[in-house]
């Protein structure tokens, strides 16, 4: 080899071409690095936005308390609550009247003959419905006050923003013309205050009468009725109790006292009450939405969980490979099936389905049959099992897959039957596997929207659990229910709107703490294998 | 350019007098020439000080036992291990023929048609027989079909694979016994034409005939090529190679001509090692 | 056990019997296997049971006995309210189109019972289906497999590069509804677009992006290091490698994921929802644009929400249900056409390359 040959051939440096500085391998890199780059931001945008959209909620939402309470309104919902428990009252004496019709119909009297024998005891019934309308008059009479006061206020602090705007785009001479004249709230607040005399002396009237009305309480012929009017008697004794406790709330309420951040985020997190669109306050409380996802998913994954889990081992254990064949692809099919056409499912055939099954005689044992409502908690939950099975199957179904033949083998090897090695060998060493698709599969339960929407009822209220099984059957509202349902008819940048959005910020953070110790149980107790 | 082009230059004087062993044939000049090379894998060190050259035509052996840094110094030749993101050089320069290959200059594909690569397992791609071989001319832009198919025969044949499959040469690369596909592999790596031909363990996968094959076959490419070979197996070494390398612990121990680090090397731990003590 | 107490006579020369025993472990995996045997086709039950319902149903409605076998007016009409009356002694039941002008002919003033979005047929909707997949599945498999290719091939594994790995996989998680409300805040209202084929393309692609990224890097991470290695060794460049001894291997891949991505856009209802859908719309996307790119600013009906809409906002009868069960097959049909496609290309996919 000549010299001149070694230079021509160890000249090692590049002979690519350039363009702009940049060869094509550059540019490439660049072309693709920038498109990953996009696709980070546009992922971290998702967060950024159901923050910035979100995060006005708890501002907007003290504001809102704060005018609620300085305008006297939460001292009036306090005497509501007492004439809502009265109300209460007289709703339960109302049963009775009820159950004694049933029952003198069933004797086979005529209408005029039933009116007749309960006329004896129109006194106390009639007595004791009476006594509630003072207090309900004078409650409304004060919050009357209060909503026309608060909606004044609200109407000048809109007023105020309508003039500075005028202001900033310098039309001075419009803004000088918008009249606004300085409510005083705390003017109505004592109005409604220096009613508590009064309030006080309708009080001490109900007491004394409802003690004189106990007293000659009716008595009946049927025991099941003396049960209820003695039952009666307890919860008024209860209410009268009570009476006082609002009395005191009453007099240590304080229109001035401050509303911070921290009890707006509290009522949002822990508050019991959704309710939008309402004359007297709005409550955006997240529990009842909250407990409603709780209350399907836990449903759903006690149907789905055994079976999914079941499936995956009896086909990756049991099955033969042709049976293999069919089920795994099948199982996995059924995930594509979109959520809306389930939901549909449920509402026209399985919801009706659900109800005739609660007549059957062979179900009458259980005390919460039948049902009221075709769409339910249970309903929803099991339609919500048939979706969240693919995933958990898929997951665990690879899970299993994934422990080395060799454990299994040694297993056999010692006499072990097929089923002891599936429970002490392959499903121990493949359980983060199986948490983990139980985890995702819950994640797909909570986040799902249209099955809720549809099959779920819709009723905002948390799930009264001392209803036993019953509660499986109240209808309830969800979480990505809620949005579906009211995204819709919200104002931009409404409280409504920025608490919508804060439930998604909810849902969003609870799906990323599932996903993430998911995640992390698998990479944790992974089998080292190779 | 002419940066690498004065190394060239300045470099040639130096061959008669570096060379290790003057003793060796005549003809031999250095080929490849590594200079107080250090290498590190993140904190990790893993060549120290290596100083070492290697002879045009002949076959160099790198021995030693597990992660002593003979493949980590093998990959360095034709700048595999810039794949490794934590890894970098400490100090010290390799020379190919006088050209510096870390010379930021470098264009690390020139670099690599002439630093051919077998590796430890044999990676044909998923492809026909053919398509291997002729990978390496089709991406340089070479589509002329006799060109081509010149190549292959010439490859397959310098390979000593062509009598086996030269009638099923649209068959997948895959479909080829193990020993036979370390042969394609070695065949496709022809096809570029390189000088310098590094093999990783050539032969670890491979079962006794095939091994046996193998090691023929880099008997006869000794004529035309620079091969240096990383074996595990010391036999092997003994068989097939000029030169023996002999590395321990990231340092190289000694070098010398292979039947005098086999019958009377000059380091206790080589004597160690070769006798079968550890390793 | 039994045999402590009775000793029996030497045993060496009784031979070991194989022959089966039974035995309570036996018995017991009999039971259990069992069981997981029922819980497995109960399962399969379950979800054939739905599938049938609805191709039962469905069937009356997109199928007739007589050529050309395909109820025509359904495929190809809008949805349009349903009169049902009756006429000189007859019983008749038709769409609003027709009605009108079967009330025009006759000159008379017929009473009638109407079913809102009961009548005509489900075109639009088909129409604005494909349109929302085409578009937003264009956006995320150009975004999805580019950001692929560079995570798998050119970023440098370390710590931001887990990050990123572990915020796409958390991302994919996430639920729809969630990137519905994304979408209302970003694209409807903070960028203007209104409830739109745009708002609706981007907010589905983003959907889908997290699932498309993890899938096609997965695929790609697949191809063994030795074919990059080898191709590099050979003198390729790093594009050259990828391009001639990656790409066309994870390419199955790849596209497996990118249709189970088609099947979960075509599916979603709850991120078009406010984003895309419109309960009605008379005309079609490219009807009565003002100017040309009018057409992206403008909502489309979709089949998933139409199904929403008609399962949710009218009561059931016979006359509705007609429509409801047609939509939910025709939109069950294409879905399930696409998500088989998916696994029966993957499980070509799995005998085809195995390394």
């Amino acid at each position: 080899m000549s010299e001149a040959d070694d230079k021509n051939r160890y000249n090692l440096a590049s002979r690519r071409k350039t363009f702009l500085g940049l060869d094509k391998e550059q540019a490439l890199k660049g072309l693709f690095g920038g498109n990953a780059l996009v696709s980070i931001v546009v992922l971290a945008l998702i967060t950024f936005f159901l923050f910035r959209e979100g995060i006005g909620f708890f501002g907007q939402y003290r504001d809102s308390l704060k005018l609620y309470r300085s305008s006297g309104l939460e001292y009036v919902e306090i005497m509501n609550e007492q004439s809502a428990a009265f109300s209460g009252l007289t709703r339960y004496l109302n049963s009775i009247r009820e159950d004694q019709t049933q029952l003198l119909k069933e004797q086979g009297l005529a209408f005029r003959e039933i009116k007749k024998v309960q006329a004896r005891d129109n006194d106390f019934f009639y007595g004791f419905e009476d006594l509630g309308y003072p207090l309900r008059e004078y409650v409304l009479e004060k919050k009357e006050l209060a909503i026309a006061s608060r909606n004044a206020y609200e109407e000048m602090e809109n007023l105020k923003v309508f003039r500075s705007n005028l202001l900033a785009e310098g039309r001075t001479e419009e803004a000088a013309a918008v009249s606004i004249v300085e409510l005083d709230l705390s003017a109505t607040v004592d109005q409604i205050r220096s009613g508590r005399e009064e309030f006080l002396a309708l009080n001490d009237t109900i007491e004394k009468e409802l003690e004189a009305l106990l007293a000659e309480a009716p008595t009946f012929e049927a025991a099941s009725l003396n049960a209820k009017v003695e039952r009666l008697g307890e919860l008024t004794r209860m209410f009268i109790a009570e009476m006082e406790e609002y009395e005191n709330r009453l007099l240590e309420w304080d229109s001035t006292q401050s509303i911070g951040m921290g009890r707006a985020f509290v009522l949002f997190l822990f508050g019991e009450k959704w309710v939008t669109n309402s004359s007297i306050q709005d409550w955006y409380g997240l529990w009842p939405l909250f407990s409603g996802s709780l209350l399907v998913a836990i449903i759903a994954m006690f149907l789905a969980v055994p079976l999914g889990i079941g499936a995956a081992i009896y086909v990756n254990q049991v099955a033969g490979p042709r049976e293999q064949n069919f089920i795994k692809p099948y199982i996995e099919f059924i995930s594509a099936i979109p959520s809306v056409v389930i939901g549909f499912f449920g509402i026209a055939v399985f919801g009706q389905f659900i109800r005739n099954a609660s007549n059957w005689e062979a179900l009458a044992w259980l005390d919460v049959f039948p049902l009221a409502e075709r769409l339910n908690a249970f309903t929803a939950g099991c339609l919500l099992a048939l979706m969240a099975v693919p995933t958990i199957f898929t997951l665990a179904e690879d899970a299993i897959n994934n422990v080395p033949k060799a454990f299994k083998e040694a297993s056999l090897a010692m006499g072990a039957t097929r089923w002891q090695t599936t429970v002490r060998i392959i499903v121990p060493t493949s359980l983060s596997g199986i948490i983990s698709a139980v985890l995702l599969g819950f994640g797909r339960v909570i986040g799902e929207t249209m099955v809720v929407l549809l099959c779920a009822g819709n009723r905002i209220a948390i799930p009264d659990f001392t209803e036993g099984l019953g509660v499986f059957f109240e209808p309830v509202h969800t979480m990505t229910g809620i949005i579906a349902q009211e995204l819709g008819e919200v104002v931009h940048g409404s409280i409504h709107y920025r608490a919508l959005f804060m439930v998604g910020m909810a849902l969003f953070i609870i799906s990323l703490l599932i996903n993430y110790v998911a995640q992390k149980i698998v990479i944790k107790y992974q089998i080292s294998r190779g | 350019m002419s940066l690498v082009a004065d190394k060239i230059t300045l470099n040639r004087p130096k061959q008669s007098t570096d060379s290790m062993d003057s003793d060796s044939s005549e003809q031999a000049r250095p080929l490849i020439r590594v200079s107080d090379f250090d290498f590190f894998y993140g904190d990790k060190q893993a060549l120290f000080d290596v100083n070492m050259e290697m002879m045009e035509n002949e076959v160099t052996a790198f021995i030693g036992p597990s992660g002593c840094g003979k493949s980590t110094l093998l990959r360095c030749i034709n700048r595999m291990n810039d794949l490794v993101d934590v890894a970098r050089i400490g100090r010290g320069t390799i020379e190919v023929s006088g050209a510096n290959i870390y010379d930021p200059q470098v264009d690390t594909i020139e670099l690599r048609k002439r630093v051919g690569m077998v590796f430890q397992k044999s990676n044909p791609f998923p492809k026909s027989i053919y398509e291997n071989v002729v990978y390496g001319l089709r991406i340089q832009g070479i589509n002329r079909k006799s060109t081509l198919d010149e190549a292959v025969e010439r490859c397959l044949k310098g390979a000593a694979l062509w009598e086996e499959v030269r009638d099923r040469l649209d068959t997948s690369g895959l479909s080829l016994s193990g020993g036979q596909q370390q042969r394609l592999c070695i065949a496709r790596a022809l096809a570029v034409e390189p000088d310098i031909l590094l093999m990783d363990e050539p032969c670890s996968a491979l079962d006794p005939v095939a091994t046996a094959k193998v090691e023929e076959l880099i008997h006869s490419l000794k004529d035309n090529y620079t091969i240096v070979i990383v074996t595990h197996n010391m036999q092997q070494a003994a068989r097939v190679s000029d030169r023996t390398a002999f590395f321990y612990l990231g340092k190289l121990i000694e070098m010398g001509q292979t039947e005098q680090i086999f019958m009377s090397p000059n380091n206790e731990q080589t004597e160690a090692y070769i006798s079968g003590r550890f390793g | 056990m039994t045999t402590a107490t009775t000793v029996q006579p030497a045993p060496a020369a009784s031979p070991i019997s194989f022959r089966q025993k039974p035995s309570r472990a036996k018995l017991i995996e009999r039971i259990f296997f069992w069981i997981f045997r029922c819980g497995t086709y109960f399962i399969v039950l379950c979800s054939s049971f739905i599938f049938l319902t609805i191709a039962y149903k469905g069937g009356q409605t997109v199928f007739q006995t007589s050529f050309p076998f395909l109820n025509m007016e359904f495929l190809t009409e809008s949805p349009q309210t349903l009169h049902v009356f009756e006429y000189e002694g007859q019983k008749y039941e038709m769409s609003d189109q027709d009605f009108r002008a079967f009330r025009e002919e006759r000159g008379v003033d017929i009473s009638t019972t109407t079913y809102a979005h009961s009548g005509g047929g489900i075109w639009p909707c088909i129409v604005g289906t494909v349109m929302l997949v085409i578009g937003s599945m264009a956006i995320a498999l150009t975004l999805g497999v580019l950001s692929a290719i560079f995570l798998s091939e050119y970023s440098r594994p370390g710590r931001v590069l887990n990050a990123v790995r572990l915020s796409i996989l958390n991302l994919a998680g996430v639920p729809s509804i969630v990137f519905g409300i994304f979408g209302v805040g970003m694209f409807v209202l903070a960028f203007g677009w209104g409830t739109s084929l745009m708002a609706g393309w981007f907010t589905l692609a983003f959907m889908v992006l997290p699932i498309v990224i993890s899938a096609s890097e997965e695929s790609l991470r697949a191809i063994p290091q030795g074919l990059r290695e080898a191709s590099l060794a050979l003198g390729a460049s790093k594009w050259t490698a990828i391009r001639t001894n990656v790409l066309p291997y994870a390419m199955p891949g790849i596209l497996t994921s990118s249709i189970i991505g088609v099947a979960r856009v075509a599916g979603e209802t709850a991120p078009i929802m406010f984003t895309a859908a419109f309960a009605i719309r008379d005309q079609l996307p490219w009807e009565g644009l003002d100017r040309w790119y009018d057409f992206f600013f403008e909502g489309v009906m979709a089949l998933p929400y139409h199904i929403y809409v008609v399962s949710a906002k009218i009561p059931q009868n016979e006359y509705t249900e007609r429509m409801q069960y047609g939509t939910a097959f025709v939109f069950l049909f294409i879905v399930a056409s696409i998500a088989l496609a998916s696994i029966l290309l993957r499980i070509r996919m799995r005998s085809k390359y195995r390394w």
